[in-house]
């Protein structure tokens, strides 16, 4: 271990001198975290910047995607008659594309209309197209993933060259650190170590009748936790609803991105 | 084809480490249960990240007389306490505005949060103080956590587990967010009462 991260992380454990090098806020409906550790191109000094810079990308990605915001693309999109279009804002326009990406490769499985028009939607550039009315969307099997990855560029751009981002247990690590991992159980409470994240990120999903984390779709019938591993915390999210849905820890589309699943 | 070439095109990197250690591991394992907590910011901490600009912050009681407790209720707020503690932030003669902690319980925890309000009674930032779960349980068998072991590499370096991270099914910080409405019901009815400074 070097010493600067020794230090970084003897800081960490004591809660630090000048304020920690982990932050949490509440945002995207639960709690999200970013964890720095020091390096030579970012002295504690500019940590404060740092933090500011990667909730403001979690929080602009929550303004496009929200769907309890009247102002968001998700909103506007379902007030929009069939036919007509918006432009994305820049924050959201990455996940609404990754799930058109998705809705293809997983043969329609990935729907974020939820049923209500899998093919009704169309991305284009930046623009989001209306083909019928009464389809709606959700992006909250991809939103939150998609903030953490936005979250991670911005802190790479604030000068960061290691820590981690975690939205209520998907979460990204980044740089040269080794992430001990603990996985929470939903049905009895308690956390269980199950080893370390280095330079990607890991997601895991609940899938049960009382669980807030539903699937629907032909062939869901994963009950229990859903954990994957990918290098993109977007990645991740999304493919743990695909993991959920066909039972598959083996489903082809893991191994084009570059992602592991378990079951358990 | 374009973005599902994109899609292709993301290259497989390490993710999940395996544990090198798992010796130790094993006897973690053994130990009856396993809580989790971390501490982010002090109360003092919170302020000067909320009101950077103060020069100073003032500490005072705000007290809930039995008419206030009311109005909260009727308004569906569960008043939880008739007193409150909280920081005024201070630039010169100017109040920048209030910051008020607070804790809330979740279904397996305890979030410690601090709530900074504006001069004009807008939330002007929430950050967290703390979480700890509030109970830990019994560790299964190791076959199951082995279960996500030697995917990739080996990990060169590990930082101990003081800075572990959560994953699991997502947390809901509603009852965080019912507390921040309850603050901001209690510093209006304060304002309302003259008790803050103008």
């Amino acid at each position: 271990m070097s010493a600067v991260l020794a230090d970084a992380v003897r800081r960490a454990a004591a809660g630090g001198a000048t304020g920690s090098l982990r932050r949490a806020r509440p945002l995207l409906g639960t709690l999200v975290e970013v964890g720095l550790v020091p390096g030579a191109t970012l002295p504690e000094a500019g940590f404060e910047a740092a933090f500011t810079a990667a909730f403001a990308a979690i929080t602009a990605v929550q303004a496009a995607l929200s769907r309890f915001d009247a102002h968001s693309d998700i909103q506007r999109f379902a007030h929009l008659p069939a036919g007509a279009s918006l432009a994305l804002q820049p924050a959201g326009a990455r996940a609404l594309r990754a799930a058109q990406a998705l809705r293809q490769a997983s043969g329609g499985l990935f729907d974020i209309s939820l049923g209500t028009g899998p093919q009704a939607w169309h991305c284009s550039g930046a623009r989001l197209h209306k083909r019928a009315s009464g389809v709606q969307l959700d992006l909250g099997g991809i939103a939150k993933g998609q903030a953490v990855d936005a979250a991670v560029r911005a802190l790479r751009r604030a000068g960061c060259t290691a820590g981690w981002v975690n939205a209520g247990g998907d979460l990204r690590v980044f740089g040269a650190i080794d992430l001990p991992l603990r996985l929470r159980d939903e049905a009895s409470g308690g956390v269980r170590p199950i080893g370390t994240l280095a330079d990607g990120a890991f997601a895991t999903s609940r899938f049960a009748p009382d669980s807030r984390c539903q699937v629907t779709g032909a062939g869901a019938g994963v009950i229990g936790h859903v954990s994957v591993a990918a290098p993109l915390c977007l990645w991740a999210d999304a493919l743990t609803k695909i993991v959920a849905l066909t039972g598959d820890a083996a489903h082809p589309l893991l191994a084009r991105l570059g992602a592991h699943a378990w079951i358990h | 084809m374009r973005t599902a070439i994109s899609l292709g095109a993301i290259g497989a990197i390490s993710a999940i480490s395996a544990i090198s250690t798992l010796g130790a591991l094993i006897t973690l394992a053994s130990t009856a249960t396993s809580a989790f907590a971390v501490d982010y910011l002090s109360v003092d901490q919170a302020a000067r990240v909320v009101f950077p600009q103060a020069d100073r912050f003032e500490p005072r009681d705000l007290l809930l007389d039995a008419a206030q407790l009311q109005k909260l209720a009727a308004s569906g707020l569960a008043p939880r306490s008739a007193r409150w503690p909280v920081l005024l932030a201070w630039q010169g003669s100017t109040l920048l505005g209030v910051l008020v902690a607070d804790a809330v319980i979740g279904k397996f925890e305890l979030i410690g949060y601090a709530v900074g309000i504006a001069a004009d009674g807008s939330v002007r930032q929430v950050e967290i103080l703390s979480y700890r779960e509030s109970h830990g349980h019994e560790i299964r068998l190791p076959a199951w956590r082995r279960q996500f072991v030697g995917k990739t590499a080996s990990a060169p370096l590990r930082v101990g587990d003081d800075i572990a991270n959560i994953s699991g099914a997502t947390l809901s910080c509603s009852h965080v967010t019912d507390g921040v409405r309850r603050i901001v019901a209690v510093l209006d009815l304060a304002r309302r009462s003259g008790w803050l400074p103008a």
